[in-house]
């Protein structure tokens, strides 16, 4: 037995393709990345090093900074909108017995459709003249609330959040329950003797004892915003005006509209910079707050 | 688990639940309504039913565009990258939970969990360039080894999940029927992992069947792109005929559609085991 594990011809060969794979097309971009960030290059001639004054660019660009703020409130609408409402229908869910695994299957279907279909659908959704939306505020007499939604700079960000919502919210609704049944039976029993029903199970009992899973749908939906880029080059391209504008579509459009490919990794930078910070945090966090043993 | 919810609490809940699945739902049933409609149709009577069944629309969309070839291209490279994640996400997995190399393991392990911190999108650009260093622009290749190598590290994290629960009193038989290293991992490891095998391999072929953003920016050739890619530029060329554009919507949706009726357990289960774990 021992023998056979300690075949290193063997281990080298089941090690060595993957991780190959692997280091040159996932972490040697990165650091290549670290390596154009500090540099100044249009793509075509040989970069030259020009120190931080990229990431110093980035500092004065107005631009770049809605772009960011943009990505603060995705996170916020994670954290504050999307979240509650996935909490609250998941103990929805779980509480009902008929139809369970036809809700169950309905909310998640849109997240294995793909984004660029989402993307187009929604688009269609917030046409201004065929669209879903319009045709149904008209038809209930509410004619003043229709938009050109993707063209007005105060809705189209929401526009873009709703369609990244209905994409997700199936997804994180399924995680949370999957948190929710994980529930040992004995304790909810427990529970409801000692008088804990409806609502008040549900926030004294139920959701702390999901918090682990809570944590991660907090985790996977703050780093979302990171994934929206095809949804908005598809829905707006970051306009109008920018309001659309995320870090990721702000970079695309520095490399291959601008060529300025320096700048463009320094935002790249930032990006993992940020999601790391952030990701990071909400693993500390989530850690601290796993003291939960049935 | 519920035991004591009233009637009155369990209707309401059925009431919000219904809005919400109406929600997912209408969205997609107004685009297959609409894409056997013609613009006039639409217009006037953007609610009710096609007056019958046209597929002017899907005849139109078909030969007038490549995305049968689209189709094909989805295929192969969904395919190709798939098999391959899941050929090399095995044996690095076996390796790391079953063979006594402690440090080696550890390192290996390491690296992969470094994924975790990185957002793909982050990417984009560097890879973009390496791409073209390599020679790989505009061919299937650009995208079979991103998607293989995106693939890897989560693939290996749950196959490992399920290795780690196999006992080793089986591999041990096999050693006394004389079986070499190979020979348990091909006929002892990948026959047990097999339903594991066959949910890491939807949730990878659904994501490369899926994934745009690479495959917008790697291939330049109309012949050599991707339904996403296809149907994105299809949505802008026809911006205004609304009956193609959402013919080639449902075109690309059917076959997500139909994986999912098969293997919806697989699914949710693969995807929630994934990011549980991720």
């Amino acid at each position: 037995m021992i023998k056979i594990y300690r075949n290193f011809t063997a281990y080298f060969i089941f090690v060595i393709p993957a991780l190959l794979l692997y280091i040159t097309f996932y972490l040697t971009p990165l650091f290549n990345s670290l390596h154009y960030s500090v540099t100044s290059w249009n793509g075509i001639n040989e970069p030259v090093f020009n120190g931080f004054d990229n990431f110093a660019k980035a500092l004065t660009d107005e631009k770049f900074w809605v772009a960011f703020k943009n990505n603060l409130y995705f996170v916020a609408f994670s954290v504050f909108v999307q979240i509650p409402l996935i909490i609250v229908i998941s103990i929805m869910v779980s509480s009902v017995k008929r139809f369970l695994g036809f809700y169950k299957l309905t909310v998640f279907l849109p997240s294995i459709l793909s984004t660029a279909s989402v993307a187009i659908i929604w688009k269609f959704i917030f046409a201004p003249e065929a669209g879903l939306l319009n045709q149904l505020l008209k038809g209930i007499g509410l004619e003043s609330w229709t938009h050109i939604w993707l063209g007005d700079k105060s809705v189209a960000f929401l526009a873009v959040l709703v369609t990244n919502a209905w994409q997700w919210t199936g997804f994180y609704i399924v995680l949370v329950l999957a948190g929710i049944f994980a529930i040992p039976k004995e304790i909810m029993e427990a529970g409801e003797i000692d008088g804990a029903v409806g609502w008040r199970k549900a926030w004294s009992l139920t959701i702390p004892l999901i918090r682990p899973v809570i944590g991660v749908t907090l985790l996977l939906s703050v780093t979302g915003a990171m994934k929206a880029l095809d949804t908005v080059l598809i829905m707006t391209k970051g306009g109008p005006f920018g309001s659309t504008e995320l870090m990721a579509t702000y970079m695309y459009k520095q490399a291959y509209s601008l060529s300025d490919f320096g700048y463009a990794n320094a935002i790249s930078i930032v990006i993992t910079i940020f999601t790391a910070l952030l990701s990071l945090f909400l693993t500390f966090f989530n850690n601290k707050s796993k003291e939960v043993s049935y | 688990m519920p035991t004591k919810t009233k009637p009155k609490r369990r209707i309401l809940s059925h009431v919000v639940l219904g809005v919400y699945v109406l929600t997912v739902l209408y969205p997609l049933w107004f685009v297959l309504v609409a894409s056997m409609k013609n613009n006039t149709e639409l217009f006037n009577d953007p609610w009710g039913l096609p007056h019958q069944l046209d597929f002017t629309n899907y005849i139109h969309v078909l030969s007038n565009s490549p995305i049968w070839k689209n189709f094909m291209n989805s295929a192969i490279v969904g395919l190709v990258a798939t098999f391959s994640t899941i050929l090399l996400s095995t044996a690095i997995a076996y390796a790391v939970t079953r063979m006594k190399f402690k440090v080696l393991n550890k390192l290996v392990y390491g690296l992969l969990l470094i994924s975790l911190l990185i957002p793909p999108a982050s990417l984009l650009i560097p890879l973009y360039i390496m791409i073209k260093d390599f020679g790989l622009y505009n061919s299937h290749l650009a995208l079979i080894l991103p998607y293989t190598s995106f693939g890897i590290p989560l693939s290996v994290f749950i196959i490992s999940a399920f290795l780690k629960s196999i006992p080793l009193e089986l591999e041990e038989a096999g050693v006394m029927d004389g079986l070499s290293t190979y020979g348990i991992l091909g006929r002892i490891i990948i026959p047990l992992t097999m339903p594991t095998l066959v949910t890491v391999f939807i949730l990878n072929f659904i994501n490369n069947w899926n994934e745009y953003i690479l495959a917008s920016l790697f291939l330049s050739s109309q012949e050599l792109r991707t339904m996403p890619v296809a149907i994105v530029a299809f949505a802008d060329k026809y911006n205004f005929n609304y009956g193609a554009m959402t013919a080639s919507i449902v075109l690309s949706v059917v076959p997500v559609m139909i994986m999912y009726a098969f293997f919806q357990r697989s699914i949710i289960e693969g995807v929630t085991a994934g990011s549980v774990k991720g």
